[in-house]
This record gives structure tokens, C-alpha cells and sequence, in this order.
């Protein structure tokens, strides 16, 4: 945690503000979806609280702390409670450990009588070595909260939408993980920082053996495994319950799936899981494949030596850079919040037997081919020739 | 007192208190669930034993799959007719139970009285152990184990074929049908 | 155990012998699941409770030790248990289908 108490202050202070980071986030996401989703559909969205439809959320919160809260009688009282916090959680959980800009150096400096030492502070709530693991293994554990509120409602309808959800996302685990393994294979690293670093200037790669630069292209992810980018993404969208996956939440198929006996804060508590969820699943798409938090041909350093210029202190220039990259990763983030939005409101729906064909039969396999077909591009072109 | 004392006592009493929680419980959902959290602490544990990799594998593998698929077959199963939990006769109760007792005294009475253990490792004594990269465990498994990996892959063909199969038998889950 | 002071010593610096303990509590609360209970699946369970006792000494040596020999063996044991886990639940599913019961003892007697 911390040496002395600036350094704990500092790294208590950096948790909360991430977790309140992921939590405002959500207001404003599905404030972009109500009227992102009415610009598609040609109507109105909300527009009459607020400048914009702004206050509709604050409305809508409101509303669902007002209402009555109901318990349906013959339920698993603790487990029916229990499921919506188990919602939040592994979203909080991943979103804290993706490094969200570059690390904070704070320079040696003189206060209430002592000298406090140069610290380093990782841009994030907590630092794994083991980043995707880590994610990979918190976000699997999304599957206990569907299963709780399925099982805790005492519906059948609520269990067969909950046993469906879950098996869903364990299927599409499988070629997420793998879509990954790709990832592993050509920076060699499993922290998510030593993979932003990687994905710096412009694009370099080895051609058999020799260095090459393509100049006008940045050294981004995508460029390496565009397979498995494509992978990746259409399997977070089933690991989110998003559509074109949506069929164990969607309403009329099964009532309302898991969440059916849910009404009030509760389920505001689903659904904020939910872009919880999505919002970490996009800022995984862009470290992964996008360069996280670097600016296209802007390193890091260049930034700072462009702020240095302007005569701040060590601390203040690495803070401003730190801040200006953090943006960058916002915007990269936003593209593709927006591009989940965007597919949601222009795809029809998945049936299940569809859905788990797809998992199965061609997620799977694909993503096994693009494992080898890196590791045997990798070995060829870089590693032979060491 | 230094933190990691307090944090392995933390983790240490309630993954105790889950696994207990995990064999009382009479509902065997709730059984599982306990024993989903206490494989999660005990992935926590692993971590900061400086097994990061080791630790992520217990998340993905066991709490986030195979304990997953322990609550998914209890859901499905109707288990109304589910009457005898524990041993009925509290005798057998007794004898079970005192002979867990004794074997758990034993064993923690030869690890608290044994002789310090002299454990061989690179470096003086004083220092702390060094931390275990992923890449020596990997660098591990591909050369020396190399055989026992590759059959351990065909093994999980061989589990994965067999339960699918065992698991298509005809019959419903239903304790009426 | 005659000296406290030496009890609370012992107690406060957390070595090898700790973790020891822990995973030798939690092997004979498995061992007791396994015993006492009588439904198949939570038998099951504290089968896998066993295993993750074992996995815990594995890496205690490991880290103690410095040697990774350690975490390669908790890696084999894990994905052992797994598969065992997956065994294990195909034939309760498929002895649920056929007897509609889990309870043990009404398997005791082989005829069948």
C-alpha cells in the first residue's frame, strides 16, 4: 500500500476515484444510449429534463429509489440480496487493475517539516503483474451473480434465463481467452503496462528476421492480430449479455430472463454491472489492440519534453501527461462504448441454439488457428533469427 | 505486527470458516457457493505468496469454471426427495468426527513440533524468497515435464469426450418423471 | 506451549508452518464432508476441498523454498481436479436420470 501515509493517502484516494470513475460513467452511458438508440431508431430520445435530456438520469434514479422495493415471497431471501452486489463486483474489480494512464512521478519534495521521498504512482486502482489472468479470472466470476439471481428468485422462468446466461458466458470465455492468447504470444508479457509500452511510435515489425517501419502506421495492437481483434470483440459482446447475445435478458423472450423478479434498486444494480462490465471490456479492447493510453506517434516522453518546455515542475508535467493521455484512452474508450450502442440497436437477436453454434463451432476453432498461426508467424519471423 | 501477518490471518479464518460452512450446510447449493468463495480466498492467498500465475489459474479454473459448473447440475437437479443429509446414526457421527479430530491433531502436532525445516535455497537465509516468474514455471513445463503436460492434454480429450457422453444418457432431471 | 511469550512469537511471525496448518485444517474438514454427508455432489465437493489443500501446501513450499518445482505440480493437480470434477458430475447427472436419487445410501446395496 504504501511506505509512509502521503504515499497510502494518495493510493486510497486513487481507488475511490476509480471506482467513482466506473460508476459516473454508467449515467452517462446510458444517457448516450437513449439517445444514441433514438438517433438510430429517427425519434426523439429524452429531451425534455435537463438541457439534452441530460437530468433524465438523475430523474430515473429518482424514480428507482422511490419505488417500492418487493421481495417475492417463497425466494432465497440472502441469495436474492446477495446477487446484485456479485454483479458489481468483478467489473470494479477488473476495471482497477488496467493501468488507465501513464504512471504519476512525483519528485522529492519539503512539507510540514520533513522531506517526503520521490514516488511513483501507477495510474490504477491496484497493480498486477499477472493483468490478464487476473481480469480473465474476475470477470469469469460474473457467471455466479446471473446463477444467484436466477436460482434466488424461486421462478422457473428466472432459472432457465439464468442457466442459459451462464452457460453462454462460460462457452464464450473459451475463445476470449484464446482470442488473448494471441496477444501474449507477440508482446510476451502478461502486464497490461509493459503491453501500452510496447505499442509505442510507429508501427515496427521484423520480417524475417529484419526490422522493418511502416511510418505512417502506429505500432497498435490491431495491426499484429487483427483476427484476433475481430475475435476478441464479438466475444465480449456475448460475455456482456449485449445484443446480438442478449437472449437470456431480452424481454419477451423469457419474460425477463434473470432478472424478471427484480424491480427498483436492484435491478439498476444489474444494469450498472452491465455497462460496468462493457465499460471494462472496451478499455481492454483498447490496451489490448489500440495502445491503451499512448497518443498515435506521441510517446510518452515526447509529451513530456513538449510540457517541459513550458517551465513546470517535474511533477507537474508528468501529472499533465498523465491527465492528457488519460483522455486519449477516454476517447478510445467512448469509440467503443459507442460502437457496442451502435450494434446493439442495428442487429436482431441471436436464438440460443444459434448463439451456442457460434461459440462452439466457429469462435473456437478460429480462435485455435489464430493461436498457431501467430506462435508459427511469431517463430519465423522474429524468434529464428535470435 | 507487520500487515501480511494480519492479512494471512484474515484470509486464513474465513476460508476456515467457508469450508466449514461448506460440509454444515444443509442445502447443497449453498454448499457450493461457500466453497466457490473459499476457492476465490484461497486464489487471493496464492497471490500473495507470490504465485501470481498459480493464483489467476485457480480464478479461472476453479472458481470461475469448475465451480460454476457445480451450481449450474445442483440447479437443475429437483431435490425435493433430499431428506437424508448427515449421517443418521449419531454414533457413526461421533466416531467420524472424533477420528477427523484425531487425525487433524496429529497432523497439526507433527507440523508445529517438528524440527525447523532446513530448506535449501539460492541465497543467504536472512532475505526474502525470490518471486517465481511465470516464465521459469512455463520454461519448466515445456522441458522438463514436457511429457507429463502432453498427457495431461490428452487426458482432458480423453474427460471431455467421456463426460459428454456419460452426460447424454436418456432420462429427465425431474425427481417425478 | 509453556512460555507465552515465545507462543505469541511464534504465532505472530508467519513462516512455512502456518500455511502448513491451514491447508491441514482444511484437508480434514474435506475428509469430514466427505465422510458425514450423504449426497454425491457434496461429497464431490469435498473431494475438491481436499485438492485445494494440497494445492495450498505445494505453493507454500514453493514460495518457502524458491523452487518452482512446486507450482508445476499445483498446476497438474489442478487441472487434474478439474477433470476429475467433470467426471465426477457426468456420472451423478447420469445416475440422477436413471434412479432419481443422489442420497448414498440408496446405492449402498450393489444389486442394482
Amino acid at each position: 500500500m504504501g511506505s509512509d501515509i502521503f504515499e497510502i493517502g494518495v493510493n486510497f484516494a486513487k481507488m475511490a476515484a476509480v471506482f467513482l470513475l466506473m460508476v459516473q460513467i454508467v449515467p452517462m452511458l446510458v444517457w448516450v444510449e437513449r439517445r444514441g438508440s433514438a438517433y438510430i431508431q429517427n425519434r426523439f430520445g429524452p429531451n425534455r429534463i435537463g438541457p439534452l435530456g441530460l437530468m433524465q438520469l438523475l430523474a430515473d434514479a429518482v424514480k428507482f429509489l422511490t419505488k417500492e422495493e418487493f421481495v417475492p415471497e417463497s425466494s432465497r431471501r440472502f441469495i436474492y440480496y446477495a446477487a446484485p452486489v456479485i454483479a458489481l463486483i468483478p467489473a470494479v474489480l477488473a476495471f482497477g487493475s488496467i493501468p488507465l494512464s501513464s504512471p504519476v512521478e512525483v519528485e522529492a519534495f519539503q512539507a510540514w517539516g520533513r522531506s517526503w521521498g520521490p514516488y511513483v504512482f501507477p495510474f490504477q486502482a491496484f497493480e498486477m503483474g499477472i493483468g490478464i489472468v487476473f481480469v480473465l479470472g474476475i470477470s469469469s466470476l460474473g457467471a455466479y451473480s446471473l446463477l444467484m439471481a436466477g436460482w434466488g428468485s424461486h421462478n422457473k422462468y428466472s432459472l432457465l434465463g439464468a442457466l442459459r446466461a451462464s452457460a453462454q458466458m462460460i462457452s464464450y470465455e473459451l475463445g476470449l481467452g484464446l482470442a488473448l492468447v494471441g496477444i501474449l504470444l507477440v508482446y510476451n508479457t502478461f502486464s497490461f503496462s509493459e503491453i501500452i509500452n510496447a505499442q509505442t511510435g510507429a508501427l515496427k515489425f521484423s520480417w524475417w528476421g529484419q526490422p522493418q517501419t511502416v511510418a505512417w502506421l502506429p505500432n497498435w495492437g490491431i495491426f499484429f492480430q487483427p483476427l484476433g481483434a475481430l475475435l476478441y470483440f464479438i466475444a465480449v459482446f456475448a460475455e456482456t449479455n449485449r445484443l446480438p447475445f442478449d437472449l437470456p435478458e431480452a424481454e419477451g423472450e423469457l419474460v425477463a430472463g434473470y432478472h424478471t423478479e427484480y424491480g427498483g434498486f436492484k435491478m439498476n444494480m444489474f444494469y450498472i454491472g452491465e455497462y460496468g462490465h462493457m465499460l471494462v471490456a472496451s478499455a481492454l479492447m483498447a490496451v489490448f489492440y489500440f495502445g491503451g493510453y499512448q497518443i498515435p506517434f506521441l510517446s510518452g516522453a515526447e509529451l513530456k519534453s513538449i510540457l517541459g518546455q513550458f517551465g513546470y515542475s517535474p511533477t507537474i508535467v508528468s501529472l499533465l501527461a498523465a491527465l492528457i493521455m488519460h483522455l486519449a484512452l477516454l476517447l478510445k474508450i467512448l469509440l467503443f462504448l459507442w460502437i457496442f450502442i451502435w450494434v446493439r440497436w442495428t442487429l436482431p437477436r441471436f436464438r440460443y441454439d444459434q448463439l451456442m453454434d457460434l461459440g462452439w463451432k466457429t469462435l473456437l476453432p478460429w480462435a485455435l488457428a489464430n493461436t498457431v498461426i501467430t506462435a508459427v508467424v511469431v517463430y519465423v519471423m522474429r524468434v529464428a533469427w535470435r | 505486527m507487520d500487515v501480511s501477518a494480519l492479512m494471512f490471518y484474515f484470509f486464513a479464518f474465513l476460508i476456515v470458516a467457508m469450508a466449514v460452512a461448506t460440509v454444515a450446510t444443509p442445502h447443497p447449493i449453498y454448499s457450493a457457493l461457500y466453497l466457490a468463495g473459499t476457492m476465490v480466498l484461497l486464489a487471493f492467498v496464492f497471490i500473495g505468496l507470490g504465485a501470481q500465475f498459480i493464483g489467476g489459474v485457480q480464478l479461472v479454473v476453479y472458481a470461475g469454471a469448475v465451480m460454476v459448473l457445480f451450481v449450474m447440475v445442483l440447479m437443475l437437479f429437483d431435490l425435493q426427495r433430499e431428506v437424508q443429509k448427515v449421517t443418521a446414526h449419531f454414533g457413526q457421527l461421533l466416531l467420524k468426527l472424533g477420528g477427523a479430530s484425531a487425525i487433524a491433531g496429529t497432523l497439526v502436532g507433527a507440523i508445529t513440533m517438528s524440527s525447523p525445516m532446513v530448506l535449501t535455497r539460492p541465497g543467504s537465509p536472512g532475505e526474502s524468497a525470490p518471486v517465481i516468474s511465470t516464465l521459469d514455471l512455463s520454461r519448466m513445463l515445456f522441458t522438463e515435464y514436457l511429457l507429463a503436460f502432453e498427457v495431461l492434454g490428452l487426458l482432458l480429450l480423453v474427460v471431455a469426450i467421456g463426460v459428454v457422453s456419460v452426460a447424454r444418457m436418456k432420462g429427465g432431471t425431474h425427481a417425478q418423471s | 506451549m509453556l512460555n507465552p511469550e515465545a507462543t505469541l512469537r511464534s504465532l505472530l511471525d508467519v513462516g512455512l508452518d502456518h500455511y502448513l496448518v491451514l491447508s491441514a485444517l482444511l484437508f480434514v474438514i474435506g475428509m469430514v464432508g466427505v465422510l458425514i454427508r450423504k449426497n454425491i455432489i457434496v461429497m464431490l465437493m469435498g473431494v475438491e476441498l481436499m485438492l485445494n489443500a494440497v494445492n495450498l501446501t505445494f505453493v507454500a513450499f514453493a514460495h518457502f523454498a524458491g523452487n518452482a518445482n512446486g507450482l508445476v505440480m499445483t498446476f497438474f493437480v489442478m487441472v487434474i481436479a478439474a477433470a476429475e470434477a467433470g467426471v465426477g458430475l457426468a456420472i451423478a447427472v447420469a445416475v440422477f436420470k436413471r434412479f432419481k436419487a443422489v442420497n448414498i445410501e440408496f446405492f449402498e446395496n450393489l444389486k442394482g
